[in-house]
């Protein structure tokens, strides 16, 4: 018999057998990704070879073509103008075309900054005081309240739309960004007040009455004692609802146009223009995964604490 | 440092519970003022009424004769010594005991504020820790570091509400002796909350007795000692404990119940005889344990004592230390 290990420890089988799993899932996980990212260095060609390409030449033409908007012209024309400035220009004038102005992609990958970013960042702030009040204060109807907030994600958001889309018609807050980072939020706020107030009923009330007594208002203690304890749950809430408006599709496409349009509604109208421009479109999506990647791994740390929240507290 | 005042303090938790019911007391300045009482009596809530975190129902408080009863705690200028999760995980030590400092009330410069950090860490022995993150002491010096955030400042008061409850008995005893010295040199006003009486004995000035919300005896260590008003304020202090008897057993017809601390027995010679249940030998004293008449007594003895179990022996009270109860436990003062 092993005895070599402690009874709480797993045996090497079940844990040779729980790396296998986690590779096997990764893999698979990793697979449609790694073939985005691949596909945005094709050319539009090896794009859509068949066997696919596993080795090719890269390519940055889907980047180039994702941030400008071509025309095709004839040789004659092409011969006509002055030598390519730089090395974009070039490589669109091999595929017998010439940009004629940047495309929408850089507005509307900013928009999903702004919308992403202010909608999480007002979520969690408003998310934690109502927690708080929730987790320390003797509200009236409190049970029901916080029943009444949780309800508010018991449908799909998009079950309100027609009566959002025609209030937000009213109001003026269609296609603005204001509009978008205040629906996020009201989606979001739900999530961000439970998750939080969880957290809040765990640090002691001992540290904020501390701080009062040693000369502080509950506002300044609230920010200079319990934020900083709560960044576990802030993390792990911030990293939800920044996934959340990040990835949302169908709220954008139907309040948003030209002005306030988020990279989602945007990447599928790529597709249109001029046939299937699988590179564009590889490139399109690779950037759109980066920001929400580097936000997760900057908040990891907190968040794998806070994933396991209630069970271990220092 | 002030003189603390409390008239007719009464609150209530949830409109329901009674926590504190017309407690009146005064703290002189520079007393250390101990309040006694086995948990749920009250203490922690007169602590939290007078640093302002809880709301009082009824009465007032009043520092150096001025009232602060509807002051926010900020503004009440007091320290409190919480009994645990008393310092800020996220901050070293140096920024826990700057903390008070650097508040709004304060806003001492950074000059002063390292001088007086320095000063106290030195007199608590903490010097050097105080780069280290307050999760990384030890239980003794997270407690020190506690009471030097409170010994930063010179506050109206001092609240300790059981400072050293959560130490082990050998590092108690140290830092009893080191907040005693403290207080003494700093002509401190403390109001210390504990239910150990040694503690109690020896750092408190004045004693308080708290039963149930009420306050039922103040006064100094001796006097409480010496000179209970009732059963439940004789058995908070005196270890081992008092022996709380019925008078006819002794022929006491008139006396319901008597009580008489251990040391005041003698054993060997006199008027009652007892079989010996247990010996105790603590060093010092030896407790030894009678059975008379199905009563259990406890009897202290200076030094060691030799004798063995189920043994009969004789004992006798010294009659001028009985304290004697009426039927609901308080005290018959008159013969």
């Amino acid at each position: 018999m092993d005895t070599s290990r402690s009874y709480l420890e797993p045996s090497s089988f079940s844990k040779k057998l729980a790396a296998t799993i986690i590779i096997v899932y990764t893999v698979i996980t990793l697979i449609p990704i790694s073939w985005m990212v691949m596909t945005s260095f094709k050319n539009v060609n090896s794009a859509i070879s068949y066997p696919p390409e596993v080795f090719f030449e890269p390519s940055l033409e889907g980047y180039v073509n994702l941030f400008t908007n071509r025309s095709r012209q004839s040789q004659e024309y092409l011969d006509s103008l002055p030598p390519p400035e730089n090395w974009y220009e070039e490589l669109v004038r091999s595929r017998e075309m010439v940009i004629t102005g940047p495309s929408k992609f850089l507005g509307r990958y900013s928009n999903s900054m702004i919308i992403g970013f202010g909608s999480t960042f007002a979520s969690v702030f408003l998310g934690a005081l109502a927690a708080y009040a929730f987790s320390r204060f003797r509200v009236p109807l409190k049970d029901d309240l916080l029943f009444f907030i949780l309800s508010t994600r018991m449908f799909p958001p998009i079950a309100v739309a027609v009566p959002i889309f025609i209030m937000y018609r009213k109001l003026g807050l269609g296609d603005t960004h204001l509009g978008m980072i205040i629906l996020y939020t009201v989606v979001n706020l739900s999530l961000a007040v439970w998750l939080l107030k969880g957290f809040m009923d765990e640090i002691p009330k001992e540290y904020e009455e501390a701080a009062m007594i040693d000369g502080y208002s509950r506002l300044q203690a609230f920010f200079k004692v319990v934020l900083p304890q709560a960044m576990t749950g802030i993390a792990a809430t911030a990293i939800f609802c920044m996934i959340f408006s990040w990835n949302e599709y169908a709220f954008a496409v139907l309040l948003t146009q030209f002005n306030a349009q988020t990279a989602p509604p945007f990447i599928p109208t790529i597709i249109g223009e001029g046939g299937l421009d699988w590179p564009a479109i590889g490139a399109g999506t690779t950037l759109f995964l980066l920001p929400v990647m580097i936000f997760t791994i900057i908040l990891r740390k907190h968040l794998l604490r806070g994933i396991t929240f209630g069970a271990v507290r220092k | 440092m002030a003189k603390i005042e409390l008239k007719n303090l009464s609150k209530t938790y949830n409109k329901k519970i009674e926590a504190l019911h017309d407690i009146n007391f005064t703290i002189e300045d520079g007393q250390f003022f101990v309040l006694l009482g086995p948990s749920g009596a009250g203490k922690t809530t007169t602590l939290r009424c007078i640093a302002g975190l809880e709301k009082i129902d009824n009465g007032s408080i009043l520092f150096n004769d001025e009232s602060v009863t509807e002051d926010q705690p900020a503004s009440r200028d007091v320290c409190f010594v919480f009994q645990q999760y008393s310092l800020y995980p996220h901050y070293s030590v140096y920024e826990n005991l700057a903390f008070p400092l650097r508040s709004p009330m304060r806003k001492l410069p950074e000059e002063e504020i390292k001088t007086k950090v320095e000063s106290i860490a030195s007199m608590l022995k903490i010097s050097n820790k105080l780069n280290n993150k307050a999760t990384q002491l030890s239980g003794g010096e997270m407690q020190r570091v506690a009471i030097g955030r409170a010994l930063v400042r010179e506050p109206n008061l001092y609240l300790m509400d059981e400072p050293l409850s959560s130490l082990d008995a050998k590092l108690r005893e140290s830092l009893r002796v080191e907040l005693k010295n403290i207080q003494t040199n700093l002509n401190s006003t403390i109001l210390y909350v504990t239910h150990d009486q040694a503690e109690a004995t020896t750092l408190a000035d004045k004693i308080g007795v708290l039963k149930e919300g009420h306050l039922v005896q103040i006064g100094t260590p001796e006097e409480i000692y010496e000179n209970p008003n009732s059963i439940y304020v004789s058995q908070r202090l005196g270890s081992p404990k008092i022996n709380i008897l019925p008078g006819k057993l002794f022929g006491m017809d008139d006396v319901p119940t008597f009580g008489i601390r251990p040391e005041n027995i003698t054993i060997g010679t006199g008027n009652y005889s007892a079989k010996i249940i247990s010996i105790e030998n603590l060093g010092s004293e030896t407790v030894v344990a009678l059975n008379f008449k199905d009563q259990e007594i406890l009897v202290s003895i200076q030094g060691n004592y030799k004798s063995s179990i189920n043994e009969t022996i004789n004992f006798d009270m010294n009659n001028e230390k009985v304290l004697r109860f009426d039927q609901k436990g308080n005290r018959i003062y008159e013969r």
